[in-house]
């Protein structure tokens, strides 16, 4: 009964979604092939500064190859299963303390309810939160974090980056992950439970990691596309609009049966001509971020006319009552 | 008499035979999105469930049809290529289009290889404004988070085909886009096919 969510028990299917989704995200993302970045690089809006990012990726691979590896592997082999569950709903259940901090400051009170009693349940009957008993009764785990409390106040995303030890990020991710760091108690009980948070993580990225291995044919773009989709569903819980970018990459392969390949310049991606799902995506962004920023504005215009009319209503009564004082006087 | 009578009843239930029989094939001419997504799905639950006795061989030979009659691979591939397609030449383009769709049913053959009671389930339908209609649906693990899948499909011809998945809100066709333009930017069409060969050879020996 005790839910089970680490790379050895995986189905296939978890691997495959997971190996999409969050093997990019958690303590060094990379796996085995890759080639060292050639010269000519393909533009990406999304990614300037991919020359940098693929030499990083590649140095984070290497380093996973050669060190983060071969330990977690020994981990998972020593360690038994149900122990590793243990830990990793441990860590998880600690993490519910960021996620009900991100619900409140994303204004979503009901879901923060809802993972309070998470909260509460597992550190009371799930034994300090290695067993996942509220999964069981039906209260799921929700996924917040800073750097979607940063998405929903508006904040852009900024650009890809993938930093050196931690991995595929974005400019908005830093913040974010400072943040959750900084509220997180893990962070702050000292060197042997902080290596064992990170021994789990790679132990239950693996699955992932090896998925991305198995299915990639470039593991860098492969690891980005996914991880920025991830995080752009993540933050639009799950609604994101994914479905238009099919109408969009069809539009483009219309316009090039039509007009003939005579267009010069970057081809693929960099085209600004129409540009592709993830611009959409970022344009919507831009354009959600202008329409909260309006929000914000109208809020202080309100604000402020509200101070206006205040204002005034305090001098109206000012005059009251210096007309009524000067009734008294006569 | 009696035997003229049987006559005529086996020719009556020919005719019947006959029209039940096409009228099964207009039916599958004819398939709504939805019902294109439900047998495909349909079968994949068929072949994971048999998969360990079919093995790597028999769930590709299983899963041939399937795939290639419910997605529009040549589409896809001409997508996922995007302006580089009108820079190959035909028979590029034909090498492409056979290695993509090997690559699509091997990967399916090799993700999809067991069964311990995996469900799909239809969450409802919405139509773009394009003509396209996504499917919704979800894949229900048990002692796991279920997975979302949302199926997005394309007139062609008189049927309905798919012409992306996106897993959690993760667009495969997407994914593939970017990984298959940037290859063919930095390292050109032959390097392409040899990856995709070998992503299709490591399928069949995992």
């Amino acid at each position: 009964m005790i839910k089970l969510y680490c790379g050895n028990r995986n189905t296939n299917i978890q691997k495959i979604v997971s190996g999409m989704v969050m093997g990019a995200s958690i303590f060094l993302g990379g796996c085995a092939t890759t080639e060292v970045a050639k010269p000519q690089e393909t533009e990406n809006k999304a990614d300037p500064y991919e020359h940098f990012n693929r030499t990083m990726f590649t140095f984070n691979d290497h380093l996973d190859d050669y060190v983060a590896k071969p330990i977690s592997d020994g981990y998972r082999w020593i360690t038994p299963q149900f122990l590793q569950t243990g830990v990793y709903n441990f860590f998880n259940n600690l993490k519910d303390i960021n996620v009900v901090i991100n619900d409140v400051l994303q204004a979503k009170f009901a879901q923060s309810a809802h993972d309070t009693g998470r909260l509460a349940v597992n550190t009371t009957m799930g034994l300090a939160g290695f067993v996942d008993v509220a999964s069981n009764v039906g209260l799921e785990k929700n996924e917040e974090d800073f750097e979607q409390t940063l998405a929903v106040w508006g904040v852009p995303r900024g650009s890809y980056l993938v930093l050196p030890l931690l991995g595929p990020s974005t400019m908005r991710g830093i913040p974010g992950s400072i943040f959750d760091t900084a509220a997180n108690p893990s962070s702050y009980v000292g060197m042997p439970v902080q290596l064992v948070s990170m021994l789990n993580a790679r132990a239950s990225a693996e699955g992932s990691l090896k998925f991305i291995d198995e299915a990639a044919l470039d593991p860098y773009v492969f690891t980005r596309e996914s991880f920025l989709q991830w995080r752009n569903n993540l933050a639009k819980d799950g609604k994101a609009e994914s479905s238009l970018d099919v109408d969009n990459l069809e539009d483009e392969l219309l316009a090039t049966d039509k007009a003939a390949p005579s267009k010069p310049g970057l081809p693929g991606i960099a085209n600004t001509g129409t540009p592709p799902g993830f611009t959409l995506r970022l344009d919507e962004e831009s354009k959600e971020f202008k329409q909260v920023s309006n929000s914000f504005s109208s809020v202080s215009q309100s604000f402020d006319t509200t101070s206006k009319s205040f204002e005034e209503a305090t001098r109206k009564l000012d005059k009251l009552k210096k007309s009524k004082k000067l009734r008294k006087h006569r | 008499m009696a035997l003229k009578n049987i006559k005529l009843a086996v020719i009556f239930i020919f005719c019947l035979l006959m029209a039940a029989h096409t009228s099964v094939q207009a039916e599958e001419k004819g398939a709504t999105a939805k019902q294109v997504v439900d047998k495909f799905q349909t079968e994949l639950i068929a072949v994971m469930k048999n998969g360990k006795q079919l093995g790597y061989a028999g769930r590709y030979d299983k899963l041939y049809d399937p795939v290639s009659n419910s997605h529009d691979l040549t589409k896809i591939a001409r997508i996922v290529i995007g302006k580089e397609w009108e820079k190959l030449s035909e028979a590029q383009q034909q090498k492409l289009v056979d290695v993509f769709v090997r690559l699509s049913v091997s990967s399916y053959a090799h993700n999809f290889k067991d069964y311990s009671g995996e469900s799909f389930v239809f969450d409802s339908e919405e139509e773009t404004t394009r003509g396209g209609v996504v499917v919704h649906s979800h894949l229900i693990i048990p002692d796991d988070k279920p997975v979302k899948f949302d199926y997005m499909l394309k007139e062609k011809g008189d049927s309905w085909r798919i012409i992306n998945i996106i897993a959690n809100g993760v667009s495969d066709l997407a994914l593939k886009r970017s990984e298959y333009t940037t290859i063919l930017q930095r390292e050109g069409f032959d390097a392409l096919i040899a990856k995709i060969n070998e992503k299709i050879d490591n399928y069949s020996k995992l």
